[in-house]
Protein backbone atom coordinates (compact mmCIF):
# COMPACT_ATOMS: atom_id res chain seq x y z
CA UNK A 1 0.00 0.00 0.00
CA UNK A 2 3.02 2.43 0.87
CA UNK A 3 4.62 2.17 -1.90
CA UNK A 4 2.22 3.24 -4.20
CA UNK A 5 0.73 6.15 -1.99
CA UNK A 6 -2.38 8.24 -3.67
CA UNK A 7 -1.08 11.53 -3.10
CA UNK A 8 2.13 11.20 -5.09
CA UNK A 9 0.29 10.38 -8.17
CA UNK A 10 -0.05 14.07 -8.45
CA UNK A 11 3.24 14.20 -9.36
CA UNK A 12 4.58 13.59 -12.99
CA UNK A 13 4.71 9.89 -13.38
CA UNK A 14 7.75 7.94 -15.27
CA UNK A 15 6.30 6.55 -18.20
CA UNK A 16 8.03 3.02 -18.83
CA UNK A 17 9.16 2.68 -22.91
CA UNK A 18 7.19 0.62 -24.96
CA UNK A 19 9.51 -2.71 -24.61
CA UNK A 20 9.28 -4.80 -27.53
CA UNK A 21 10.24 -7.84 -25.97
CA UNK A 22 7.54 -7.68 -22.84
CA UNK A 23 5.32 -10.36 -23.68
CA UNK A 24 3.16 -9.89 -20.36
CA UNK A 25 1.76 -7.41 -19.00
CA UNK A 26 3.13 -8.45 -15.44
CA UNK A 27 6.66 -8.06 -16.45
CA UNK A 28 5.52 -4.36 -17.80
CA UNK A 29 3.72 -3.83 -14.66
CA UNK A 30 6.91 -4.99 -12.62
CA UNK A 31 9.69 -2.74 -15.04
CA UNK A 32 6.98 0.14 -14.23
CA UNK A 33 7.40 -0.17 -10.59
CA UNK A 34 10.85 -0.55 -10.32
CA UNK A 35 11.73 2.15 -12.56
CA UNK A 36 9.21 4.51 -10.01
CA UNK A 37 10.94 2.79 -7.38
CA UNK A 38 14.60 4.34 -8.90
CA UNK A 39 13.26 7.51 -9.81
CA UNK A 40 12.11 7.96 -6.31
CA UNK A 41 15.12 6.56 -4.46
CA UNK A 42 17.01 8.97 -7.37
CA UNK A 43 15.33 12.10 -5.74
CA UNK A 44 16.63 11.13 -1.91
CA UNK A 45 14.47 12.61 -0.17
CA UNK A 46 14.50 12.71 3.65
CA UNK A 47 12.28 10.50 6.15
CA UNK A 48 9.96 13.45 7.45
CA UNK A 49 9.39 12.28 10.97
CA UNK A 50 6.56 10.71 12.66
CA UNK A 51 3.18 12.53 12.56
CA UNK A 52 3.45 11.84 16.79
CA UNK A 53 6.44 13.79 16.71
CA UNK A 54 5.30 16.67 14.14
CA UNK A 55 5.74 19.32 16.95
CA UNK A 56 7.85 17.70 19.29
CA UNK A 57 10.74 21.05 19.35
CA UNK A 58 7.62 23.53 20.13
CA UNK A 59 6.57 20.88 22.85
CA UNK A 60 10.34 20.45 24.20
CA UNK A 61 10.54 24.16 23.96
CA UNK A 62 6.92 25.76 25.62
CA UNK A 63 6.32 25.49 29.15
CA UNK A 64 2.80 23.99 28.92
CA UNK A 65 4.41 20.09 29.24
CA UNK A 66 6.53 21.17 31.50
CA UNK A 67 4.93 23.27 34.35
CA UNK A 68 3.74 22.15 37.82
CA UNK A 69 2.55 24.31 41.06
CA UNK A 70 3.07 23.23 44.71
CA UNK A 71 6.01 21.03 45.83
CA UNK A 72 7.16 18.04 44.23
CA UNK A 73 10.19 15.88 45.08
CA UNK A 74 11.48 13.17 42.20
CA UNK A 75 14.08 10.47 43.44
CA UNK A 76 15.04 8.55 40.52
CA UNK A 77 17.68 5.60 40.99
CA UNK A 78 19.55 4.60 38.03
CA UNK A 79 20.52 0.53 38.63
CA UNK A 80 21.78 -0.24 35.48
CA UNK A 81 23.94 1.91 32.47
CA UNK A 82 23.49 -1.03 30.06
CA UNK A 83 20.59 -2.24 29.82
CA UNK A 84 18.92 0.93 31.38
CA UNK A 85 17.40 0.57 34.65
CA UNK A 86 15.99 3.01 36.65
CA UNK A 87 13.28 3.17 39.65
CA UNK A 88 11.83 6.58 40.11
CA UNK A 89 9.88 7.29 43.34
CA UNK A 90 7.55 11.30 43.02
CA UNK A 91 5.83 12.77 45.37
CA UNK A 92 3.83 15.84 44.64
CA UNK A 93 1.37 17.82 47.17
CA UNK A 94 -0.02 21.40 47.49
CA UNK A 95 -0.77 22.04 44.13
CA UNK A 96 -4.04 23.67 43.23
CA UNK A 97 -5.08 21.53 40.31
CA UNK A 98 -4.24 17.80 41.42
CA UNK A 99 -4.22 16.45 44.64
CA UNK A 100 -1.18 14.98 46.43
CA UNK A 101 0.11 12.04 45.10
CA UNK A 102 2.77 9.46 45.29
CA UNK A 103 4.06 7.62 42.11
CA UNK A 104 6.20 5.30 41.88
CA UNK A 105 7.99 3.81 38.24
CA UNK A 106 10.45 1.33 36.89
CA UNK A 107 12.40 1.90 33.44
CA UNK A 108 13.71 -0.69 31.63
CA UNK A 109 15.38 -0.40 28.49
CA UNK A 110 17.50 -2.04 25.93
CA UNK A 111 18.41 -1.82 22.45
CA UNK A 112 15.44 -3.10 21.05
CA UNK A 113 12.86 -3.14 23.99
CA UNK A 114 11.57 -0.20 26.31
CA UNK A 115 9.37 -0.90 29.40
CA UNK A 116 8.21 1.13 31.62
CA UNK A 117 5.64 1.32 34.49
CA UNK A 118 3.89 3.62 36.98
CA UNK A 119 1.90 2.98 39.85
CA UNK A 120 0.29 5.54 42.19
CA UNK A 121 -0.52 4.99 45.49
CA UNK A 122 -4.48 4.96 44.35
CA UNK A 123 -3.54 1.38 42.74
CA UNK A 124 -3.80 2.88 39.07
CA UNK A 125 -1.17 1.22 36.99
CA UNK A 126 0.03 3.01 33.88
CA UNK A 127 2.58 1.07 31.39
CA UNK A 128 4.33 1.37 28.27
CA UNK A 129 5.66 -0.99 26.15
CA UNK A 130 7.88 -0.65 22.70
CA UNK A 131 9.30 -3.06 20.66
CA UNK A 132 11.40 -2.51 18.10
CA UNK A 133 11.75 -5.18 14.99
CA UNK A 134 14.08 -3.24 13.54
CA UNK A 135 15.03 0.33 12.46
CA UNK A 136 12.17 1.19 10.79
CA UNK A 137 9.92 -1.07 12.49
CA UNK A 138 8.26 -0.39 15.75
CA UNK A 139 5.20 -1.29 18.04
CA UNK A 140 4.18 0.41 20.78
CA UNK A 141 1.41 -0.52 23.32
CA UNK A 142 0.21 1.59 25.97
CA UNK A 143 -2.41 1.01 28.98
CA UNK A 144 -3.81 2.61 31.53
CA UNK A 145 -5.37 0.49 34.28
CA UNK A 146 -7.65 1.44 37.16
CA UNK A 147 -9.80 -0.53 39.54
CA UNK A 148 -12.79 2.01 38.66
CA UNK A 149 -14.79 0.77 36.23
CA UNK A 150 -14.45 2.43 32.75
CA UNK A 151 -11.30 3.88 33.46
CA UNK A 152 -9.25 1.61 31.52
CA UNK A 153 -7.59 2.24 28.05
CA UNK A 154 -5.07 0.63 25.86
CA UNK A 155 -3.83 1.76 22.73
CA UNK A 156 -2.02 -0.19 20.54
CA UNK A 157 -0.12 1.58 17.72
CA UNK A 158 2.76 0.47 14.82
CA UNK A 159 5.22 2.53 13.27
CA UNK A 160 7.03 1.92 10.18
CA UNK A 161 9.75 4.80 8.77
CA UNK A 162 9.84 3.98 4.80
CA UNK A 163 12.96 5.91 3.10
CA UNK A 164 10.71 9.22 2.66
CA UNK A 165 7.45 8.52 4.07
CA UNK A 166 6.21 7.73 7.28
CA UNK A 167 2.95 5.16 8.20
CA UNK A 168 1.06 4.39 12.02
CA UNK A 169 -1.24 2.34 12.83
CA UNK A 170 -3.18 2.85 15.68
CA UNK A 171 -5.95 1.79 17.71
CA UNK A 172 -7.49 2.80 21.20
CA UNK A 173 -9.70 0.19 23.24
CA UNK A 174 -9.85 -1.64 20.41
CA UNK A 175 -12.95 -4.48 21.59
CA UNK A 176 -12.77 -8.27 19.87
CA UNK A 177 -15.93 -8.83 19.93
CA UNK A 178 -17.64 -6.21 18.22
CA UNK A 179 -15.12 -3.99 17.08
CA UNK A 180 -15.95 -1.09 18.57
CA UNK A 181 -13.11 1.70 19.68
CA UNK A 182 -11.08 4.59 18.22
CA UNK A 183 -8.77 3.52 15.07
CA UNK A 184 -6.29 5.91 13.80
CA UNK A 185 -4.27 5.75 10.65
CA UNK A 186 -1.62 8.37 9.49
CA UNK A 187 0.17 8.80 6.48
CA UNK A 188 3.53 11.09 6.38
CA UNK A 189 5.22 11.67 2.98
CA UNK A 190 8.48 14.28 1.86
CA UNK A 191 7.62 16.24 -1.02
CA UNK A 192 10.69 18.13 -1.79
CA UNK A 193 14.00 18.15 0.74
CA UNK A 194 12.10 20.56 3.19
CA UNK A 195 7.74 20.14 3.18
CA UNK A 196 6.08 17.27 4.39
CA UNK A 197 2.49 16.23 3.68
CA UNK A 198 0.47 13.86 5.00
CA UNK A 199 -3.06 12.77 6.24
CA UNK A 200 -4.40 11.60 9.39
CA UNK A 201 -8.02 9.73 8.85
CA UNK A 202 -10.00 8.43 12.40
CA UNK A 203 -12.39 6.39 12.69
CA UNK A 204 -14.62 6.29 16.01
CA UNK A 205 -17.00 3.35 16.76
CA UNK A 206 -18.44 3.54 20.21
CA UNK A 207 -21.40 1.76 19.32
CA UNK A 208 -21.22 -1.03 16.68
CA UNK A 209 -24.30 0.77 14.32
CA UNK A 210 -22.38 4.00 15.11
CA UNK A 211 -19.15 5.27 12.88
CA UNK A 212 -17.85 8.10 12.30
CA UNK A 213 -14.72 8.81 9.74
CA UNK A 214 -12.99 11.93 10.03
CA UNK A 215 -9.78 13.20 8.23
CA UNK A 216 -7.38 15.70 9.27
CA UNK A 217 -4.22 17.29 7.06
CA UNK A 218 -1.05 17.91 8.32
CA UNK A 219 2.04 19.94 7.08
CA UNK A 220 5.60 20.21 7.81
CA UNK A 221 8.38 22.61 6.56
CA UNK A 222 12.39 21.80 7.85
CA UNK A 223 14.59 24.62 6.77
CA UNK A 224 17.71 23.34 5.13
CA UNK A 225 19.70 23.39 8.24
CA UNK A 226 17.15 22.27 10.08
CA UNK A 227 17.05 25.49 12.41
CA UNK A 228 13.74 26.35 11.89
CA UNK A 229 10.13 24.24 11.15
CA UNK A 230 6.92 25.31 10.77
CA UNK A 231 3.74 23.12 11.10
CA UNK A 232 0.08 23.26 10.41
CA UNK A 233 -2.38 20.74 11.25
CA UNK A 234 -6.00 21.15 10.06
CA UNK A 235 -8.27 19.15 11.84
CA UNK A 236 -12.30 18.22 11.17
CA UNK A 237 -14.58 20.56 13.01
CA UNK A 238 -12.83 24.06 12.09
CA UNK A 239 -9.63 23.26 14.47
CA UNK A 240 -6.31 24.57 13.27
CA UNK A 241 -3.29 24.37 14.84
CA UNK A 242 -0.06 26.23 13.44
CA UNK A 243 3.67 25.81 15.24
CA UNK A 244 6.50 27.78 14.49
CA UNK A 245 10.09 26.76 16.05
CA UNK A 246 13.50 27.91 15.63
CA UNK A 247 16.91 27.74 17.26
CA UNK A 248 18.21 31.24 17.60
CA UNK A 249 21.96 30.05 18.82
CA UNK A 250 23.27 27.22 20.67
CA UNK A 251 21.04 27.77 23.67
CA UNK A 252 18.41 29.84 22.48
CA UNK A 253 15.31 28.34 21.23
CA UNK A 254 11.73 29.75 20.75
CA UNK A 255 8.58 28.62 20.00
CA UNK A 256 5.10 29.81 18.73
CA UNK A 257 1.97 27.72 18.66
CA UNK A 258 -1.41 29.16 17.06
CA UNK A 259 -4.70 27.20 17.86
CA UNK A 260 -7.98 28.38 15.93
CA UNK A 261 -11.29 27.00 16.54
CA UNK A 262 -13.63 28.54 13.95
CA UNK A 263 -16.75 25.92 14.60
CA UNK A 264 -20.17 27.45 13.18
CA UNK A 265 -21.24 27.63 17.24
CA UNK A 266 -18.05 29.15 18.44
CA UNK A 267 -14.98 30.83 17.28
CA UNK A 268 -11.45 30.95 19.81
CA UNK A 269 -8.24 31.50 19.22
CA UNK A 270 -5.51 30.94 21.86
CA UNK A 271 -2.17 32.07 20.74
CA UNK A 272 1.01 31.00 22.63
CA UNK A 273 5.04 32.20 22.44
CA UNK A 274 7.70 31.02 24.18
CA UNK A 275 11.12 30.52 24.81
CA UNK A 276 13.86 28.18 26.50
CA UNK A 277 17.67 28.64 27.67
CA UNK A 278 19.89 26.02 28.11
CA UNK A 279 22.59 27.25 29.84
CA UNK A 280 25.93 24.89 31.45
CA UNK A 281 24.26 24.32 34.83
CA UNK A 282 20.40 25.64 34.02
CA UNK A 283 17.71 25.63 32.00
CA UNK A 284 14.97 28.47 31.83
CA UNK A 285 11.97 28.53 30.17
CA UNK A 286 9.64 30.72 29.65
CA UNK A 287 6.10 31.61 28.27
CA UNK A 288 3.45 34.50 27.38
CA UNK A 289 -0.25 33.31 25.86
CA UNK A 290 -2.93 35.35 24.71
CA UNK A 291 -5.29 33.95 27.85
CA UNK A 292 -3.04 36.35 29.85
CA UNK A 293 -0.79 33.88 31.41
CA UNK A 294 2.76 34.32 31.88
CA UNK A 295 4.65 31.80 33.18
CA UNK A 296 8.48 30.90 33.97
CA UNK A 297 10.28 27.53 34.71
CA UNK A 298 13.73 27.39 35.65
CA UNK A 299 15.49 24.07 36.59
CA UNK A 300 18.97 24.82 37.65
CA UNK A 301 21.83 21.53 38.49
CA UNK A 302 23.42 22.24 41.61
CA UNK A 303 25.50 18.81 40.91
CA UNK A 304 24.90 16.38 38.29
CA UNK A 305 22.82 14.29 40.38
CA UNK A 306 21.09 17.63 42.16
CA UNK A 307 18.70 19.53 40.77
CA UNK A 308 16.26 22.45 42.08
CA UNK A 309 13.23 23.43 39.79
CA UNK A 310 11.32 26.66 40.73
CA UNK A 311 8.13 27.40 38.40
CA UNK A 312 5.51 30.74 38.51
CA UNK A 313 2.77 31.77 36.39
CA UNK A 314 0.18 34.81 36.52
CA UNK A 315 -2.96 35.13 35.03
CA UNK A 316 -3.29 38.46 34.43
CA UNK A 317 -7.36 38.63 33.12
CA UNK A 318 -8.49 35.88 36.09
CA UNK A 319 -6.15 37.82 38.90
CA UNK A 320 -4.67 34.52 39.87
CA UNK A 321 -0.92 32.99 40.59
CA UNK A 322 0.44 29.61 41.03
CA UNK A 323 4.06 28.64 42.64
CA UNK A 324 5.70 25.86 42.08
CA UNK A 325 8.79 24.16 43.66
CA UNK A 326 10.67 21.06 43.23
CA UNK A 327 13.60 18.87 43.77
CA UNK A 328 14.99 16.20 41.34
CA UNK A 329 17.10 14.20 43.31
CA UNK A 330 19.23 11.04 41.01
CA UNK A 331 21.33 8.52 43.00
CA UNK A 332 23.66 6.79 40.60
CA UNK A 333 23.95 3.01 40.46
CA UNK A 334 27.40 2.91 41.92
CA UNK A 335 29.52 3.83 44.49
CA UNK A 336 32.50 6.91 44.01
CA UNK A 337 34.73 4.13 44.10
CA UNK A 338 33.39 1.73 41.69
CA UNK A 339 33.18 4.82 39.21
CA UNK A 340 36.91 5.95 39.53
CA UNK A 341 37.35 2.24 39.05
CA UNK A 342 35.37 2.25 36.02
CA UNK A 343 36.89 5.88 34.90
CA UNK A 344 40.31 4.24 34.86
CA UNK A 345 41.59 3.67 31.49
CA UNK A 346 42.42 0.32 30.62
CA UNK A 347 45.69 -1.01 30.64
CA UNK A 348 46.26 -2.50 27.24
CA UNK A 349 49.21 -5.09 26.87
CA UNK A 350 52.02 -3.90 24.51
CA UNK B 1 -20.38 -13.46 14.25
CA UNK B 2 -19.43 -14.81 17.14
CA UNK B 3 -22.25 -16.44 19.17
CA UNK B 4 -23.39 -15.15 22.69
CA UNK B 5 -21.22 -17.92 24.18
CA UNK B 6 -18.14 -17.29 22.70
CA UNK B 7 -18.53 -13.31 23.32
CA UNK B 8 -18.84 -14.14 26.98
CA UNK B 9 -15.93 -16.03 26.91
CA UNK B 10 -13.80 -13.33 25.25
CA UNK B 11 -15.06 -10.75 27.67
CA UNK B 12 -13.86 -12.93 30.45
CA UNK B 13 -11.00 -13.61 29.05
CA UNK B 14 -9.79 -10.24 28.53
CA UNK B 15 -11.08 -9.35 31.98
CA UNK B 16 -8.66 -11.79 33.74
CA UNK B 17 -5.97 -10.88 31.22
CA UNK B 18 -6.58 -6.91 32.64
CA UNK B 19 -6.53 -8.21 35.87
CA UNK B 20 -3.01 -9.67 35.35
CA UNK B 21 -1.27 -6.91 34.04
CA UNK B 22 -2.87 -4.50 36.31
CA UNK B 23 -0.97 -6.40 39.35
CA UNK B 24 1.69 -8.24 37.22
CA UNK B 25 2.91 -4.88 34.96
CA UNK B 26 5.41 -3.53 37.64
CA UNK B 27 6.62 -6.75 39.44
CA UNK B 28 7.55 -7.65 35.61
CA UNK B 29 9.44 -4.78 35.37
CA UNK B 30 11.51 -4.77 38.34
CA UNK B 31 11.58 -8.60 37.97
CA UNK B 32 13.17 -8.10 34.18
CA UNK B 33 15.40 -5.54 35.25
CA UNK B 34 16.83 -6.60 38.32
CA UNK B 35 17.83 -10.33 36.56
CA UNK B 36 19.84 -8.07 33.91
CA UNK B 37 21.08 -5.58 35.29
CA UNK B 38 25.02 -5.30 35.42
CA UNK B 39 25.69 -4.95 37.92
CA UNK B 40 23.23 -6.44 39.84
CA UNK B 41 21.87 -4.39 42.38
CA UNK B 42 21.00 -5.00 46.00
CA UNK B 43 17.19 -5.35 46.86
CA UNK B 44 16.83 -3.05 49.45
CA UNK B 45 18.12 -0.22 47.25
CA UNK B 46 15.78 -1.60 44.52
CA UNK B 47 12.47 -0.88 46.75
CA UNK B 48 13.59 2.27 49.57
CA UNK B 49 13.77 5.54 48.29
CA UNK B 50 16.24 6.81 50.43
CA UNK B 51 18.59 3.93 50.03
Amino acid sequence: MAAYPPSLSTVEPVVAPPSPSSSSSKSSAFNVFHRFASWRNSLGLPNPGTVENLQKEVKSTLLTNFFFDGARADLSKSLSVNPIFQVTHSFALGSQTVAPSYNFGAVFANNNVFLQGGVDHEGNVSGRLNQGWSANNVTKAQCQLSSQVGHSMLQLEHDYQGQDYTVNIKAMNPSPVDATGIYMASYLQSFTKNLALGVEMLHQRPQPEMTETAASYLAKYTNDDKNWIATAQLQPAGMMQATYWQKLSEKVDVAADLQVIAAPGRRDAIATLGAKYDLRMSTFRAQLDSTGKVSALLEQRFAPSFSFLVSGEIDHFKNAAKVGVGVMIESPSMTPEEMNMMQMPPTLPP
Amino acid sequence: MPSEETKERIIKAVELGRTIVHYGWIPFIIYIGYTRSNPQPSLIKLISPLA
